[in-house]
């Protein structure tokens, strides 16, 4: 029977914690808390410049207690609705831009108008108007127009990441135009190397064919696509030049049909350890790269020859309407605006949206920034592909796997990309 | 031989009220969410049975019914047949031969794959099974079997096969200790008695399997439950992919739920696949019933 | 004719050993994959992928993780949620099998089938309206929803297990108490829970383990950091694009260790059953 005793030890103390976790809180109530959340990671360059933020805040406001709460962004993509439905929302947090994120949020009601705030801080001046696309949403939830909901920080673009070492060591140029890309990949497949990284099973799939498809088309096209504003169907001419031209660099080698099942990370592998030259993907991997590859020398570029590709600003700030320290969110937001604390996520790796170039000081980043700038300025962002219809991310992950297998012609899979789209959106 | 005992029924109560608060609720407000059209948020709106209707003409739902079918073989025939003999094997030889820390040392073992999370599960297998670079293929090329090398779970050929060899791996573990734990119920006496008359090792085996009937009827019933609703596994090595070939209905139910956020249909998917879930239980269980009634013990 | 027979005993030991270890090696090579990636720095993981040995040998990607998600509060998290739960509803269903597969009360089918939907209810089902609940009673983000959610959940299974096993209980052994005048609450405290130990072992091995690596319904109702689990904090290496793979191993491995620890403690009472001479 002792051993019953200590069992019964054992779970009334484990009983208690878990009673005692909820009375402690309570007890704690003198200095007003302050909750921010986001879920970057904390030593990334949005986190440093965040944390630098957090500390320009509290010297700001002594008497605030700030609760910094690192979260992991599988919990607030899945449960961010109803978090914010409840009186554990905190008081500003970091959240996916889009329709299908903030915009349905902000449909909810879950999220405060802060276009009253955008003018009096100054923020409609700050950002340009192609990033302030994702932080203002009308009242069907779509991104463009109407209120302001979201703040942004940074941005982010699709470019492409160059092996130079494996350039140079065939003597294949770094392309400039779409035909050199063509004919690097041509010359990198008589070496028997497949040239493009790529995953078939996440995103990047769905990026590449988003950047051939916006060689062919406008911002027109784009803003009917992503903000229906106009008629939008998948069989136009750039989708289907993009399916096509899939199809073909299948065929061609250039792009390996094992790929389907891989995902972003292992598309990832393949340019770090050597295996392919060329990787078409997001600004997101920059300072991994930077951090991760010691034994080559590698290099970026704006896929070559469009004027549109995809990108959008990043992550947006906003504050829950059960937020209960409104005002010193709105102060919050407008700190991560100021100059120095942008200039410290761009000298960390980042993308930041309002910080003086001058102020960055490696050369390498200086580029990474430089040419989003020009994106931004010559109104390229072109946003992503699947946010147009709600869980179209899948859609076009298996819509794609098909298209690379050669199990469905160009035509088929335009379809049911078509029908998903209209029924989604 | 039934007794209808009284006085045992209070013993049931304090389970049976939190079962009906924590599960009985819940259930009826999904039940009456499937009538509906809803985003989780806000008003729902009532559509009476046009979800149930989209549901059973949706090629996407019998696709992953299909699949289902065949994970039920790959998570409750194969690892409770493997179980089976394992279980035995370790009870009876291995512990006479090699020792009971042999045997629990392996035993140990043989569970770990239940331990691991699922996620990270996922991701490992991923790497063995990855098309260039992965173990399997590795090893097929070192033993001069490259050609039997594959693209496991990107190719809709195999991939429903890959993740059904995954699931035997993982599921091994779960009959393996309910049975081992059977038994030690099991008389020594009886199984001494028949080694006297001279029983081999299968007739052995057979009355084994006999006296842990209770348990083999729970790990079948309960791991044809448990493919039913698989999904963590789905989710994080194929998403249900390449194309359908790995869809299951508990993922169509999720990516309705939370991805597409069609709630009321994503409620109808569940709720039809625990309608048949029931039927099966209620064949099984009074099976069950009346196999123990007949039973003598 | 001696040493033939001990010949054949030692080729059947060797035999015997090796088939287990075969088997072994199937099913324990990826737990081998993530310890030596979790000893990985990113660098060499970015070079040479997941099936090398590390090199060099590292502990950042375990230290990072430990402080990154405060590893030891989550610990505790775990265990005293499913430790509580292991115990609560292997009580829970010591009682419900006792009126079920011993007692035999009237509908005993039905209230087995029941019991059984129960744990087979998908949990997207349960989880919007068991928000709502948890809302309403003030319970959310707090721990002991996920406790009493899955108390309720794991005695469901351990119901249908536990009166499925007791259907084959020795009858001789309760009609011999009750005539020497036991209670009913004597019969279920002195004879039918120590003869089914073993059971009730399983039970409370498996209630802890399934417990502990449950995500989504604690995902769902435990909103603070401080509150999460450890499943919980796994998730947090799966970064919107990126995933960290190091980190990821690393959280695989520490997320790991103390089941094998609590497995390979509590195994013992696994094989510890009364065996059918107590009956005597």
């Amino acid at each position: 029977m002792k051993k019953g005793f200590i069992l019964t030890l054992a779970l009334s103390l484990a009983l208690l914690s878990a009673f005692a976790q909820g009375q402690q809180e309570k007890g704690q109530q003198e200095k007003t808390k302050f909750t921010i959340w986001h879920y970057e990671s904390a030593n990334g360059a949005m986190g440093a410049s965040w944390a630098e933020a957090m500390k320009q805040f509290q010297a700001k406001h002594p008497e605030v207690e700030i609760v910094y709460e690192n979260k992991g962004f599988e919990q607030i993509r899945q449960t961010a609705s109803m978090i914010l439905n409840s009186d554990e929302a905190p008081d500003v947090m970091e959240y996916n831009k889009g329709n299908a994120t903030a915009g349905m949020l902000s449909k909810q009601g879950l999220l405060t108008d802060l276009s009253e705030q955008a003018a009096t801080y100054g923020w409609d001046k700050k950002l340009s108007p192609s990033l302030q696309t994702t932080c203002r949403y009308n009242s069907e939830g779509t991104m463009g127009s109407g209120k302001w909901y979201g703040v942004t920080n940074y941005g982010e673009y699709v470019m492409v990441y160059y092996n130079n070492d494996m350039f140079k060591k065939y003597n294949i140029p770094i392309p400039t135009t779409f035909a050199e890309m063509e004919s690097a990949m041509a010359a990198f497949k008589a070496q028997g190397i497949i040239p493009l990284a790529m995953a078939g099973a996440e995103y990047p799939s769905q990026h590449l064919f988003y950047e051939l498809a916006l060689a062919k088309a406008d911002r027109k096209m784009v803003n009917a696509y992503e903000l229906y504003q106009g008629d939008f169907d998948f069989h136009n001419a750039a989708f289907t030049y993009a399916a096509n031209k899939m199809v073909e660099w299948v065929k061609k080698g250039y792009i390996d049909k094992d790929c389907i099942s891989l995902k972003a990370e292992d598309m990832g592998l393949q340019f770090t350890n050597g295996t392919a030259p060329i990787m078409v993907s997001g600004s997101w991997w920059y300072g991994r790269f930077a951090n991760e590859i010691t034994n080559f020398k590698w290099s970026i570029g704006l896929f070559p020859g469009n004027k549109l590709s995809p990108g959008s600003s990043g992550n947006i700030w906003v504050v829950p309407t059960k937020s209960k320290n409104k005002e010193l969110a709105y102060d919050f937001i407008n700190i991560t605006l100021q100059p120095d604390v942008q200039a410290l996520m761009g000298n960390a790796g980042g993308i930041p949206v309002a910080a003086d170039i001058s102020q960055i000081k490696d050369e390498k980043i200086k580029e990474l920034i430089n040419l989003f700038g020009k994106l931004n300025e010559e109104d390229g962002l072109a946003f992503y592909p699947d946010w147009p219809a709600a869980g179209f991310y899948d859609g076009l992950v298996s819509n794609l796997q098909n298209l690379l297998l050669g199990s469905q012609t160009v035509d088929q899979v335009l379809d049911s990309l078509n029908k998903a789209y209209q029924e989604g959106k | 031989m039934r007794e209808r005992s009284k006085g045992y029924g209070i013993f049931l109560v304090p389970g049976f009220i939190l079962l009906v608060i924590v599960i009985g609720i819940p259930f009826l407000m999904s039940l009456s969410v499937s009538f509906t059209k809803w985003t989780g948020v806000g008003k729902p709106e009532f559509v009476g049975l046009a979800n149930y209707r989209s549901a059973l003409a949706d090629p996407i739902f019998w696709a992953s019914f299909r699949n289902n079918l065949q994970l039920i073989f790959a998570i409750t025939v194969i690892p409770t047949f493997i179980g089976l003999l394992l279980s035995v094997f370790l009870f009876d030889y291995v512990s006479d031969t090699l020792g009971t820390h042999t045997v629990n040392f392996f035993r140990t073992a043989y569970y770990l794959p239940q331990v691991l999370p699922v996620a990270i599960a996922g991701i490992v297998w991923g790497w063995i099974l990855n098309p260039k670079q992965g173990a399997l293929n590795s090893l097929l090329k070192l033993f001069g079997l490259g050609g039997l090398a594959q693209n496991w779970l990107g190719n809709p050929a195999t991939a429903l096969n890959s993740v059904m060899m995954i699931m035997i791996w993982f599921q091994i573990g779960y009959p393996l200790i309910i049975f081992m734990a059977g038994l030690q119920r099991v008389d020594p006496q009886v199984i001494e008695a028949a080694e006297v008359d001279g029983a081999n090792w299968y007739q052995k085996f057979r009355i084994y399997v006999y006296m842990i009937r209770p348990e083999l009827l729970v790990v079948v019933l309960t791991s044809m439950i448990y493919s039913l609703k698989l999904f963590s596994q789905i989710y994080v090595l194929t998403r249900g992919g390449p194309g359908t070939a790995t869809m299951v209905p508990s993922y169509f139910a999720y990516q309705n739920f939370f991805e597409k956020t069609r709630v009321g249909y994503g409620s109808t998917v569940a709720m039809i696949m625990t309608v048949i879930i029931v039927i099966l239980e209620v064949i099984f269980i009074t099976c069950q019933s009346k196999m123990t009634d007949e039973g003598e013990y | 004719m001696h040493a033939q027979t001990k010949k054949k005993r030692i080729t059947g030991k060797i035999l015997t050993l090796i088939l287990l270890t075969l088997i072994m090696v199937l099913m324990v090579f990826p737990f081998v994959v993530i310890i030596t990636n979790s000893f990985k720095t990113a660098p060499d993981f970015a070079k040479n992928g997941p099936l090398t040995l590390p090199q060099p040998w590292s502990l950042q990607a375990i230290i990072t993780f430990w402080t990154r998600v405060n590893y030891g509060q989550k610990l505790w998290n775990s265990f005293s949620i499913s430790f509580s739960v292991a115990i609560l509803a292997v009580l829970l269903s010591l009682l419900n099998s006792f009126a079920l597969g011993i007692g035999k009360i009237k509908g005993t089918v039905g209230f087995l089938i029941v019991f059984v939907i129960a744990n087979t209810l998908p949990q997207e089902v349960l989880v919007y309206p068991l928000y709502y609940m948890a809302k309403l009673v003030g319970l959310y983000d707090h721990q002991l929803s996920v406790i009493i959610i899955f108390t309720v959940i794991q005695s469901a299974f351990g119901t249908y297990l536990l009166s499925s096993a007791f259907q084959a209980f020795p009858r001789q052994l309760l009609e011999a108490a009750t005539v020497d005048g036991c209670s009913k609450r004597q019969l279920l405290v002195k004879i039918v829970a120590p003869v089914s130990s073993s059971t009730l072992s399983v039970l409370f091995v498996f209630f802890f383990l399934w417990t502990w690596n449950e995500f989504f319904i604690p995902l769902v109702m435990l909103v603070s950091n401080a509150h999460q689990t450890v499943p919980i904090a796994i998730s947090v290496t799966q970064g919107q694009h990126n995933m960290d793979m190091t980190a990821a191993s690393a959280s695989a491995f520490l997320g790991i260790l103390p089941c094998i620890i609590f497995f390979v403690l509590f195994q013992r009472t696994l094989t510890k059953g009364i065996t059918a001479g107590a009956i005597k």
